[in-house]
């Protein structure tokens, strides 16, 4: 027998007493009276910032307002964005502006899966990552979340929440450990 | 690797004599658990998600061939290449011919417990392929040619200074230069090289849909994320017990899984993977190594249930004080002290008495394991197979007489109350159980007993004078 035979054996052999499942649709869950507001106090805890666009301003206006001096940009928010084929060439991507498809109050969380995108690796290599979300596309939570996601992109999609930190020396908060430095999002 | 022959009470002592560096380490865990009870606090639902978690992982357990077998299929028609192995050699041996096939010189790899427990990375470097270890905290014990001591935070045990020399030797970053900000973004400016040069990238995994045949992988650092999309070859390496039947199960487990682990609300990454990276390939290892075995147990399966979030090491006093080089097996505090003993009593055995059966660690599980009641198990199973030290063994032995004769008990106590008063103090102060602060308690002059008895009496002449 291969082991996949002889392992899926041994488990049919040894499983424990029938257990049914939950559901989990059934328990109440946790409400927003207002999900920007939840969204953007706890992104900001987590090396990130939320801001929702003003009448007559544009994604491009707060960004500009916000890292003037940006070097490489890329905007896939846009449908003739640059195109690579090799994912190691967004290595030197400072400014990533990318379509988030939902956010969610209770962690601060932007889905993101864009079937309009060839290599995932920009949304890690660029120093500054921009989200750009419909602001009627919030949740309250990660269960209303996961109803509603689709794997757009090549079978990938992550939820992102602010920028990559870590806190493996003694316990200090550092942002800014692989992905990005800064994130920003925006509710259009 | 891990050093296996250690046993608990020695090491422990070992790591004890340093009372600054062990106050730390206990402070700095415990702040963990605070943070994750506040987590806890804001989620009316708390615990209503737990036992949600419980059910749904103790389903998937009675179900588990199952499951495993429409995984297997989803990841399939999705072009991923599923494989099947029996035990830690087998792993090694399908990861590094996976790795082989394709020339790879440099695997970048995040965080996987399950190829710690493998031995995986002394097995590839054997083969000649460089293998990087990408979170940070897993870096720098592979760059002292340490084991993790904790399965969120594997430099838990260490003081930024000694990461400060570590780094000033390994990556030529400022000596003197201990800031954990400075040091951090070297080691980021590092590893980004180590990323875009890699041939072949490894994760582990946090859960398997079985569903959609898809992995999730959980990252604060956003490693596995970079490991993964810059590379053409993606392996990812899970124990069998990983998978969940649905989708829509992620709306319990992410629920948990970092408040647990970190106190946070998420990590920053919860990551999705059902394909490769255009132009590349991926590849499952499913790993059996002991737990179908385990699966079998009636006394210990449901520790099969764990989420590897490291909520019972962070609660547990035992192990915030005894750190986790302290415990034989490659995972250590509560979760450990069940999985070692189940496989291999004679070598884990000592860990099932690193408990001080509080029930904490049981408590505080997002999957509600009965760990406390497990360790007990254990303990029971270390005596009967006769593995116990003998002044364990003996000990245990009169307590059982003892127990078993409770006029004899009585007496023992009341001796106990007149002699230990009279005992110079000098004999107490340095045995075995004493340092300074814990000093001898003040005997009492009644028993818990004979307190009681009394209690009980008054308690009758009462109501017989109403």
């Amino acid at each position: 027998m291969s082991a996949r035979d002889n392992i899926l054996a041994r488990i049919r052999q040894n499983r424990p007493a029938a257990s049914a499942l939950p559901d989990m649709h059934a328990v109440p869950f946790i409400r927003y009276d207002n999900q920007f507001e939840a969204f953007a106090t706890l992104i900001r805890n987590l090396g990130g910032d939320a801001v929702q666009l003003q009448d007559g301003q544009s994604v491009s206006d707060v960004v500009a307002a916000r890292w003037p001096d940006a070097g490489r940009t890329i905007d896939l928010t846009v449908a003739q964005h640059e195109e690579v084929d090799d994912p190691h060439a967004w290595h030197d991507v400072d400014l990533a502006i990318v379509p988030g498809q939902l956010a969610v109050a209770e962690n601060a969380t932007v889905w993101v899966s864009h079937p309009d995108n060839r290599f995932r690796s920009i949304y890690f290599l660029t120093q500054k990552l921009v989200l750009v979300v419909p602001r009627d596309a919030m949740v309250d939570t990660m269960r209303d979340a996961y109803a509603r996601i689709r794997l757009a992109e090549h079978g990938f999609g992550a939820f992102i929440s602010g920028s990559s930190r870590t806190a493996d020396i003694e316990q200090s908060l550092v942002m800014g450990a692989h992905g990005a430095m800064a994130a920003l999002v925006i509710f259009v | 690797m891990k050093d296996d022959s250690v046993k608990h009470p020695q090491a422990t002592a070992e790591f004890l004599k340093d009372r600054a560096q062990a106050k730390w380490h206990d402070s700095a865990i415990w702040w963990v658990r605070q943070k994750r009870d506040a987590q806890a606090k804001q989620l009316p639902e708390w615990e209503e998600l737990r036992r949600l978690a419980r059910e749904i992982k103790a389903h998937t357990l009675s179900q588990l061939d199952d499951y495993l077998a429409q995984f297997e299929a989803n990841a399939q028609k999705n072009g991923v290449t599923v494989h099947w192995a029996a035990d830690a050699d087998e792993h090694n041996r399908i990861v590094h011919g996976i790795l082989a096939a394709k020339q790879v010189k440099k695997l970048v790899k995040s965080k996987s417990m399950l190829t710690e427990e493998c031995g995986l990375n002394p097995y590839l470097e054997q083969h000649g392929i460089e293998v990087v270890d990408t979170d940070l905290g897993e870096r720098i014990v592979q760059l002292r040619h340490e084991a993790p001591s904790h399965i969120v935070m594997p430099a838990i045990h260490l003081k930024k200074e000694q990461i400060s020399e570590l780094f000033h030797k390994e990556l030529g970053t400022e000596a003197g230069n201990n800031d954990p900000t400075y040091l951090t973004h070297a080691a980021r400016a590092n590893l980004r090289e180590h990323f875009l040069t890699a041939d072949a990238g490894l994760t582990g995994v946090n859960f398997a849909i079985a569903e959609t045949g898809g992995v999730v992988v959980c990252t604060n650092e956003g490693n596995a994320d970079l490991g993964t999309s810059l590379p053409p070859i993606h392996i990812a390496s899970m124990g069998l017990e990983k998978i969940i039947p649905k989708l829509e199960h992620l709306g319990v487990f992410t629920r948990l899984l970092a408040r647990s682990a970190i106190g946070s609300p998420v990590t920053t990454y919860t990551s999705h993977f059902h394909q490769a990276r255009p132009g590349g390939e991926m590849h499952i290892v499913i790993v059996d190594n002991g737990r179908s075995d385990i699966l079998g147990n009636e006394d210990f399966y449901q520790s099969l249930r764990c989420i590897r979030c490291g909520a019972c090491m962070n609660t547990c006093p035992v192990y915030r004080r005894s750190s986790g080089f302290s415990y034989s097996y490659i995972i250590p505090g509560p979760i450990g002290s069940t999985l070692g003993p189940s496989r291999d009593m004679k070598k884990h055995g000592s860990m099932a008495f690193a408990c001080s059966t509080c029930g904490s660690c049981s408590n505080v599980c997002p999957v509600k394991i009965n760990l406390h009641e497990q360790l007990v198990l254990h303990r029971k199973k270390a005596f009967e197979q006769n593995l116990l030290p003998a002044g364990k063994k003996m000990g245990l032995l009169a307590m059982r007489f003892l127990t078993q004769h409770p006029a004899l008990f009585d007496l023992g106590g009341k001796v106990m109350r007149k002699v230990v008063p009279i005992i110079p103090e000098s004999l107490t102060r340095h045995s075995a159980w004493s340092r300074a602060g814990r000093d001898v308690p003040p005997m009492p002059a009644q028993s818990f007993k004979e307190l009681y008895q009394q209690r009980s009496q008054n308690k009758k002449d009462k109501e017989g004078q109403q």
